[in-house]
């Protein structure tokens, strides 16, 4: 199994790109697709789009990111692709909604965001879980839900 | 291990120890685990040292110390002083600059192990500390605590069910207790052992080895 001990640079680095640009055109660039959650790792056995099981290494003050060249040979390349995540949009019904929802995405250490009125926790897990824990905020109505789509590549 | 070479750029950079975290509740056996882990995975040629957290004592570092299964000057501890979760997940720093400490220490270590200070199910790890971590959870602490559904039972890397001896004492059913904490992580990886026998260490070693260390 290949070990990745450093990242190579970045595929939008104008001499990597160059040299990407023509592997690509023999077929010759692999993806690793790495799930959202697993970027901070920094070590990870991890498997390509072409079927090579790789061992991720990096020095603790580097950290994977999307278009990290892991492999830049002369007849190939390894380019990380993060995949998309996740976001479940709430929508409060009013303040009071929108008071209790912020509490319990609080005490339950949730990862966020805010859009508007709305506001998007970062899905680690089913969606169902994290719908379970505000109980009759959802059951109830008072928080409406649904997966947001345009926040997935953000 | 097998390294192969970069061609764009000489490759300066060398991989640090791998970092793992163990947490759990109060008294399921976390210390006890990695006291039955360091001679296994010494005998399999890991160099690993190991930064125990307590809230406002050294109680674990001494333990570990004092259990002469490893140089005491390989063992750190840092004082949590709050609840322990907080430097393990929103602010590490103290134990990134105790893990540092020990690998100037030590050149060449393979693994640093993270032990957290008994905590809630809440639990979990940074992975800004950590790159991959268990959740120890004990069979005395009732057969309920899978269906609870912590945090840290849910994300962690690995789930270890310990004192699997004690179930018939306690009236768990064991194997459905075990059957649970499969369906509620959605079937990740989960491992039953009795540290003080050590029944199951041997595969939470292989566990760590195959996750951080690449092996086979």
């Amino acid at each position: 199994m290949r070990v990745i001990d450093r990242i190579v640079g970045s595929r939008l680095d104008p001499e990597i790109a160059h040299r990407l640009h023509h592997l690509d055109h023999r077929h010759a660039v692999d993806i690793l697709a790495i799930d959202s959650a697993d970027m901070a790792r920094r070590r990870l056995r991890a498997t390509t789009r072409g079927g090579e099981e790789i061992a991720i290494a990096l020095p603790r003050e580097e950290t994977l990111f999307d278009g990290a060249v892991l492999i830049l040979d002369a007849d190939r390349a390894v380019v990380v692709r993060v995949g998309a995540e996740r976001w479940l949009r709430l929508a409060p019904r009013d303040k009071i909604a929108a008071l209790e929802l912020g509490y319990h995405a609080g005490n339950l250490h949730w990862r966020v965001r805010f859009d508007g009125d709305d506001l998007l926790v970062a899905l680690e897990g089913p969606p169902e879980d994290y719908l379970a824990r505000l109980g009759d905020l959802v059951s109830g109505g008072r928080v409406t839900h649904g997966l947001d789509a345009r926040n997935e590549a953000a | 291990m097998l390294k192969t070479a970069m061609t764009l750029t000489p490759s300066p950079a060398r991989a640090s120890a791998a970092r793992i975290g163990i947490g759990g509740p109060v008294g399921s056996g976390k210390t006890a685990l990695i006291e039955r882990l360091i001679p296994v995975l010494a005998g399999r040629g890991v160099d690993l040292a190991i930064v125990t957290n307590d809230l406002v004592t050294k109680e674990d570092a001494e333990r570990l110390r004092r259990s002469g299964l490893i140089d005491p000057a390989r063992v750190s501890a840092v004082e949590a002083g709050a609840c322990p979760h907080t430097v393990i997940r929103e602010d590490p720093t103290l134990n990134i600059a105790a893990g540092d400490a020990l690998e100037a220490a030590f050149p060449g270590l393979d693994l640093l192990i993270f032990e957290s200070g008994g905590d809630n199910l809440a639990s979990t790890f940074s992975l800004d500390l950590v790159d991959w971590w268990i959740f120890v959870i004990d069979v005395a602490g009732g057969d309920d605590i899978p269906r609870k559904r912590g945090p840290g039972v849910l994300r962690c890397d690995l789930l270890v069910v310990n004192k699997t001896d004690l179930a018939p004492h306690v009236g768990i059913d064991l194997p459905a207790m075990l059957s649970e904490a499969t369906a509620v992580r959605g079937g990740k990886a989960m491992i039953a052992t009795n540290a003080r026998s050590g029944d199951g260490i041997d595969a939470v070693a292989d566990a760590i080895c195959r996750a951080v260390l690449f092996a086979p």
